[in-house]
């Protein structure tokens, strides 16, 4: 009979909690099986059988707390053949791991917490430090994009000529070798889109205060938009009959002075907190003129009392000044009318905005030929495209196409 | 000679380089009279003294500072943390002086100290116990960070370590403590730092690891070449600095890397590892970077700690991965 007492199991704990026994009374044990879990302060670990034999009696049950050093198993020992001499017995109850080579004792388990994997087994292994090697010549680099790329058209990056940066190939070296060594015809999807040069003159991404003329069309601009009632009405005038050397702008000018004969109120003024409206006689033609620093609208004045040749020095008059910035606030004050004469460069129809305390103004766009019906046959004639924004708050729809049929009879005479 | 476990093989070389070296020394809790908690230092105390084999007090910065004390004045300290998880007061010391002490006095001090500690997780233990911190230590100028991953690295990294005139910090793997044995020849003879080892030759995929999971990694390795797939298998060995020139080579051979590590991915030495290889060796990738690597939690209590090492399967996993992109 040898009587195993419970080894220290570590960090010199007085005692440890049974958790449950992995062996019975009458059972044959080999050497290290374990015989129990405990649970020291720290973790649960298995207790290992330090001998061979048939276990006799157990000490303790579930849940009893064993101190240090005390009765744990006692052992049958078969034969007494391995019976331990009393200085290995005294070494397995304080295992240590210098026990002499085949004495079957308790191990150390070489840790005071947790369960350290131990096994004997010998593992051979080798390990090389790498001498710098050749760099195989036939290595391919690439990008990984250009190698996804390679796989979706099927091409082999190895069989491909690099062109690219530091002897890669790239993605133009794998399109070429898909179009099967036609270098022209590879190239043919173009990277850049042939465009304009980027604009110097513009800052882009920074912003900037609006100044002058922009800061006066956002005024303007903004009261029309919170007051005017605002339509629009498009038609073409046919000048299909015109006589040869007629100056457009010019009759365009003579045209609003005849609707405004035939419907003056579009040449008015009105007060909508007053609710009062003012028709002029005389019209003062306001031009709206696009200019590098915005939006500039010089008068003309009196435009009902002049003559083709006057209207246009009066016009070239005007277009000089614009160009110059040197149209006076006088020169832009009060307008009874406004001419927007945007078609010079694009556009058919517009909306145009009225300005307060203005109550019209007539848009027209570029001079083009139509296909027109006439008398039953087709012809191309050339009109001028036409809108009238009026403000619908003084002016009825009947008025202003009234307006627009007097400014289109007129346009359409011969000269 | 000897068949020897990893920590018998730690235990051959600090007595080897004590009994070559009179001014090394070996101090921290319970490495005297108790050998050690892991028994590393097993013997030592009976055999060079008490002078040389010191029981310290319960406190990691008092270790640190001395070592570093000593360490400045010609002596060869070596001291032990119990477990990663208490080296962080000891931290400080080992930043704030050890890494910049040759630097602070133009090269007049330098310190070299080794600072053993056990690492990772896998043997069941409570909290704090199988901590990975090696990437804070590899983040650290001016101090080395080593793991060895077998008995005979550990035996001729800590033999060059003891060796070296700076900071080492050895970090020892304590799931392979005892794990199996190799023969190691107690001759002397030190493994290069700064030097990967290249365990397993292969040509489809490179796998960098380092500490205990070196032995998923070749456990995966072995696996895939039942079915033909060849890998490279390499071992860090030296956390920081890194040898590059290994890694490099080897991918550019490949095409192909994938980086196993237990420490939590994020910020993890795999991501330094990954980054160079980006810059370095773009052209020669044919896949995108693979990593298998531990969660980005505290280590689990020991019931899930499986759970959140890579295992065999997970590292497999993640070669297939990077070898089907």
């Amino acid at each position: 009979m040898r009587t195993f007492n419970l080894p220290d199991l570590g960090e010199g704990l007085q005692e440890a909690e049974i958790v449950s026994w992995h062996v019975k009374e009458g059972d044959i044990v080999k050497v290290d099986q374990p015989l129990l879990s405990v649970e020291t302060a720290k973790a649960v670990v298995d207790v290992p059988s330090p001998w061979a034999g048939k276990i006799a009696k157990l000490h303790g049950k579930n849940g009893d707390i064993i101190p240090t050093h005390s009765a744990l198993v006692d052992f049958d020992i078969e034969g007494g053949a391995t019976a331990p001499a009393k200085k290995e017995e005294a070494a397995a109850q304080k295992p240590a791991p210098d026990a002499k080579k085949g004495t079957p004792i308790a191990e150390d388990s070489g840790t005071v917490v947790g369960n350290v994997p131990t096994s004997n087994a010998v593992v051979a292994e080798t390990a090389i430090i790498r001498k710098k090697q050749k760099k195989d010549p036939a290595r391919v680099k690439a990008l990984p994009s250009v190698r996804i790329l390679a796989k979706q058209l099927g091409v082999d990056l190895a069989s491909i000529e690099p062109t690219g940066k530091n002897d890669t190939v790239s993605a133009d070296d794998v399109r070429r070798a898909q179009g099967g060594g036609a270098p022209a015809a590879a190239e043919a999807p173009a990277t850049r889109w042939d465009l304009p040069a980027k604009r110097a003159d513009v800052k882009y991404g920074v912003a900037e205060p609006m100044r002058g003329p922009r800061r006066a069309m956002h005024a303007s601009m903004t009261k029309s938009r919170s007051e005017v009632a605002e339509c629009t009405l498009f038609d073409d005038a046919d000048i299909h009959n015109w006589q040869p050397g007629q100056d457009v702008t010019v009759r365009i000018i003579r045209a609003i002075v005849a609707g405004c004969r035939a419907e003056p109120e579009l040449n008015a003024w009105y007060d909508g907190e007053k609710l009062e409206r003012t028709i002029h006689e005389r019209v003062d033609l306001a031009m709206a003129v696009d200019t590098p620093d915005g939006l500039i609208v010089p008068i003309l004045r009196k435009v009902e009392s002049k003559n083709a040749q006057q209207l246009r020095s009066d016009l070239n008059r005007i277009k000089e000044a614009t160009r110059n910035r040197s149209v006076s606030p006088a020169d832009m004050k009060d307008p009874t009318i406004t001419l927007s004469n945007f078609g010079m460069m694009a556009g058919r129809y517009a909306t145009p905005v009225v300005v307060p305390p203005q109550v019209a103004i007539l848009g027209t766009g570029g001079l083009r030929y139509d296909v027109v019906p006439v008398m039953g046959g087709i012809e191309v004639h050339k009109r001028i495209p036409l809108s009238i924004t009026f403000d619908h708050r003084c002016i009825t729809g009947g008025t202003a196409c009234r307006w627009l049929a007097a400014v289109i009879k007129d346009l359409e005479r011969p000269h | 000679m000897a068949k020897v476990t990893m920590v018998e093989a730690i235990t051959m070389a600090m007595a080897h380089e004590m009994e070559k070296d009179p001014s090394v020394v070996v101090l921290g809790e319970d490495v005297g009279l108790n050998g050690g908690v892991f028994r590393a230092t097993q013997g030592l105390q009976q055999r060079f003294g008490k002078e040389r084999v010191m029981d310290t007090p319960l406190a990691e910065a008092l270790i640190a500072g001395i070592s570093i004390g000593m360490a400045t004045q010609g002596m060869k300290p070596i001291a032990e943390i119990q477990f990663s998880g208490f080296i962080y007061p000891a931290v400080d010391q080992m930043i704030n002086h050890a890494g910049r002490l040759r630097t602070r006095t133009r090269g007049r001090l330098h310190v070299p100290m080794v600072l053993r500690a056990p690492s990772g997780g896998g043997i069941h233990a409570p909290e704090h116990h199988s901590e990975s911190n090696e990437a804070m230590f590899a983040h650290m100028p001016g101090i080395r960070t080593v793991m060895p991953s077998s008995p005979s690295r550990a035996y001729g990294l800590l033999l060059a370590a003891i060796r070296d005139p700076d900071p080492v910090v050895f970090l020892e793997p304590t799931r392979l403590y005892r794990l199996n044995k190799a023969e190691v020849e107690d001759d002397g003879k030190a493994l290069p730092l700064d030097t990967c080892f290249v365990l397993r030759e292969g040509e489809d995929v490179t796998l960098v690891s380092w500490g205990a999971m070196v032995h998923e990694t070749l456990q995966a390795a072995a696996k895939l070449g039942e079915e033909g797939i060849s890998c490279d298998v390499i071992d860090l060995a030296t956390v920081a600095p890194i040898d590059f020139d290994t890694i490099l080579e080897s991918v550019e051979k490949t095409g192909r890397l994938v980086i196993i590590h237990e420490a939590p991915r994020n910020c993890g030495v795999g991501a330094e590892i990954a980054a160079t290889v980006a810059e370095k060796a773009i052209y020669s990738l044919k896949a995108p970077i693979g990593r298998v690597t531990g969660y980005d939690i505290p280590m689990p209590l020991f019931k899930l700690e499986h759970d959140y090492m890579p295992s065999v399967e997970r590292v497999i996993k993640g070669i297939r991965k990077v070898l089907e992109a």
